[in-house]
């Protein structure tokens, strides 16, 4: 869009002004509207209904408001489900526990710790079904605790006033301009394939050394993990079919691998530079410059379905020319591990970027004409890995705050301390997946002082001077929820709009019946900034996680992953070995503080292990086919295992010496007249001499050797 | 039919059943047409989907309230 405006703009100036306003502000405009027309809606809803806290309503209705409409969904969705785990769960511990603090607060805290950690193993808004698990608790138990009797009422209107408030937010957000979240994803898939034409058609990156110019990560590499929970979450827009979600997917599995394939390439490449064999150099540059040809397309152009089927025909064209050129180049240059690799790295490319492009077209296809060329298979799954380690110390946190939170309600005895404990159990749930929470935290306290002077504003002023009925009251609360939704598509501001609406809702006087309460609205306010505060706290002391350390625990955590891919089942796919190390290294690269250097390295730990286990699985795979059994080759799994587990000097030299010996008797070994079989040992070798050169020419390895946290 | 039900010594609305049981019909009728390919020939498939539920719901609700 951003490029026919672009184009056809020239002449008449103000048009494209319309565009680029009707692109970028308009959305805006109208999910502001649609915010407010949402909250009035649920907020006179709420009151017609007679519900006891119709702010509740509201305040979902701004939790789960999202500009896409499926993220709406997606959200309210799991809120639903949250919410009512959390009631079920207050029914159950008010009914059994409400005479004995003991056993109460122990449960209450064990919820709360479950809640926490459970938030933090799952990504996307299941995340949010977890904090609403723990936070309904909060305020349905606490507030009944005098009176337990009441916990049944309370619960029901609680679970009812969420309900209308997910209602009206579903409803407008479909009914009213809606925004499908698939139109993004498209774009964004658009701009990321781009991107990958771009990068594999630029050849001097390609070729050149490495250094902190040219570094071997580059664009080329996230956007993985996002793009996936857009995918998913777009599932629940409905109108959106299967056909289409296998697409994404397939896309996304093809681009993770791609990417692997293309580190790989490129950091042998770069170890043959540094050998400076000149001669092999320019020869692996003839066999690449007609894919980089047909990869180049001028910039700022769409491509037509047209123009992918044409590129496709030729990539089919180059990969026969190009595999015949590679058996010849391999029967000539037999020894030279590093050429060969190369060689075959650069078939694998060209395969799977055969394979991308025409997902990709025929991903345009079914857009166009609802009928895709590409058929598919089984489902490709993206698996998740969180560390236990991260998990358990967010369970830890989560308890602690509750329990000390407790602490001081029972040490001072004032009534409002529940409030403090609510406060500071959604600090903990809601901020521990941010990058560095404590700057949320701050961000949150902000929000909540502006949100109090705003509220105070509202209970003692304007409410009671000019509110005399519904309308009245949603004309004067209308600029504020504009204004909340405004600042809710700010990317800068998420965490201080959290904190508004959170204050905001908990402050001003929307009951059924208005009362001056200048004392409650002042110590309840206090009550909950005291509870930020607790939250706070606990960010400072329970986080002990520093740059090094997370390094460790990545190096670890991946050499365990080839350790597996040793012995363990031969069932595991490439792509849940790829999505799973992705997921993981991006989790840490949030949570474990490491700066843009470490991360970076961790990244091509990352890479490298996922090569090395790629190749693993592939010569295991292709080992249980051959009919003579070849000793070497299983004891050079064990050597890698072996040094995988535990990493030493000598072990590096055993085996490289070890795949060194296999890698020679495979190449002298008699060749099979049975072809199946010669296939498998070839490709076996070329396998073996990947990870050769992986491992023996590696600088950038899981293995602890560098430090780069200072 | 009663204005109230009682299920497993609750009381409640009748509407409260009959809106979960139309709940799951819309998702699944929605599973079907956008599988058959409906929402492609209707103008604004939002508004479409909220009146066949508004049909859905208010149907029985009739027999309630006559």
């Amino acid at each position: 869009m951003a490029v026919n405006s672009l184009g056809m703009g020239g002449a008449i100036p103000w048009k494209r002004t319309f565009h680029e306003w009707l692109s970028l502000d308009a959305p805006v405009l109208i999910y502001m509207v649609k915010v407010v027309i949402a909250a009035l809606m649920a907020l006179w809803m709420a009151m017609t209904l007679n519900m006891p806290d119709p702010r509740t309503a509201i305040f979902t209705v701004f939790i789960v408001m999202q500009p896409q409409s499926g993220l709406v969904f997606a959200k309210s969705y799991y809120r639903v489900l949250g919410t009512l785990a959390g009631v079920i769960v207050s029914l159950v511990i008010v009914g059994m526990f409400s005479q004995d603090p003991v056993w109460f607060i122990t449960f209450f805290a064990l919820w709360i710790g479950f809640a926490t950690a459970a938030g933090f193993k799952y990504r996307n808004f299941q995340f949010y079904g977890f904090v609403l698990a723990g936070y309904t608790l909060c305020i349905v138990a606490l507030p009944v605790i005098e009176t337990p009797l009441d916990v049944f009422d309370i619960a029901v209107s609680r679970f009812s006033e969420v309900i209308v408030g997910i209602l009206c937010a579903t409803v407008v957000s479909d009914v009213l301009f809606p925004r499908r979240l698939l139109d993004a994803l498209i774009t964004s898939e658009q701009e990321r394939f781009h991107n990958v034409l771009a990068t594999l058609s630029d050849l001097d990156s390609l070729f050149t050394p490495l250094d902190d110019t040219n570094p071997t990560v580059g664009r080329f590499s996230n956007g993985v993990v996002g793009l996936n929970a857009a995918q998913i979450n777009s599932s629940f827009e409905r109108g959106t079919n299967h056909k289409e979600q296998q697409h994404y997917q397939y896309l996304n599995h093809e681009y993770m691998n791609l990417s692997t394939t293309y580190h790989s390439l490129k950091s042998i490449l770069s170890v043959i530079n540094e050998h400076d064999k000149k001669e092999v150099i320019e020869t692996l540059k003839q066999l690449y410059a007609p894919i980089a040809t047909i990869l180049t397309i001028p910039a700022h152009t769409l491509l037509t379905p047209e123009d992918l089927s044409m590129i496709l025909s030729k990539l089919l064209e180059v990969k026969h020319s190009l595999s015949l050129r590679y058996e010849q180049e391999w029967e000539t240059v037999e020894d030279d591990r590093e050429f060969i690799a190369a060689t075959y790295l650069m078939n694998r490319l060209l395969d799977e970027v055969h394979n991308h492009c025409a997902t990709y077209l025929s991903l345009l296809k079914h857009r166009l004409s609802g009928r895709g060329s590409r058929t598919f298979g089984q489902m490709v799954r993206f698996s998740t890995h969180t560390d236990n380690v991260l998990v358990a110390l967010a369970a830890l946190r989560g308890s602690g705050v509750l329990l000390l939170t407790m602490l001081f309600w029972m040490g001072s005895g004032w009534p409002y301390a529940t409030l403090t404990i609510t406060m500071a159990v959604v600090i903990g749930l809601l901020l521990g997946t941010l990058p560095s929470p404590l700057d949320g935290v701050k961000n949150f306290f902000k929000g909540a002082i502006i949100a109090l002077c705003v509220a105070a504003l509202y209970d003692f002023y304007l409410i009671p001077a000019y509110a005399s009925d519904m309308v009245t009251l949603g004309l004067l609360l209308a600029p504020t929820l504009a204004f909340i939704g405004w600042m809710t598509t700010r990317p800068a501001l998420p965490i201080f709009s959290f904190g508004f609406v959170f204050m905001f809702m908990s402050q001003c006087a929307l009951d059924p019946f208005y009362k001056i309460e200048p004392t409650k609205f002042l110590e309840s306010s206090l009550a909950a900034l005291i509870g930020i505060a607790f939250g706070g706290l606990a960010y400072i002391l329970v986080n002990f996680w520093s740059c090094s350390l997370t390094q460790q625990r990545v190096a670890k955590i991946l050499r365990r992953q080839i350790v597996t891919v040793c012995e363990g089942t031969l069932k595991v796919e490439r792509s849940a070995l790829e999505s799973t190390g992705r997921d993981l290294v991006q989790q840490f690269s949030t949570q474990g503080r490491l700066n843009m250097r470490s991360s970076r390295l961790v990244f091509e730990w990352l890479l490298s292990t996922l090569e090395i286990g790629r190749a693993i699985l592939a010569i295991r795979r292709s080992t249980q086919g051959l009919s003579i059994p070849h000793p070497t080759i299983t004891m050079v799994l064990d050597s890698l295992k072996h040094y995988f587990h535990t990493p030493t000097a000598v072990d590096k030299e055993a085996v490289l010496l070890l795949l060194h010996q296999s890698f020679e008797e495979l190449r002298t070994f008699p060749r099979p007249s049975e072809k199946g079989e010669a296939k498998r040992l070839k490709l076996i070798g070329v396998e073996l001499a990947l990870i050769h050169t992986v491992i023996f020419n590696s600088t950038t390895f899981p293995l602890l050797l560098e430090d780069s946290c200072r | 039919m009663p204005l109230d039900l009682t299920l497993f010594g609750i009381q409640m609305p009748t509407l409260l059943p009959i809106f979960v049981v139309c709940s799951v019909m819309q998702i699944l009728l929605d599973r079907v047409m956008s599988d058959a390919g409906i929402y492609q020939h209707v103008w604004h498939p939002g508004l479409f989907r909220t009146a066949v539920f508004v049909c859905l719901f208010t149907l029985p609700c009739l027999f309630i309230y006559r």
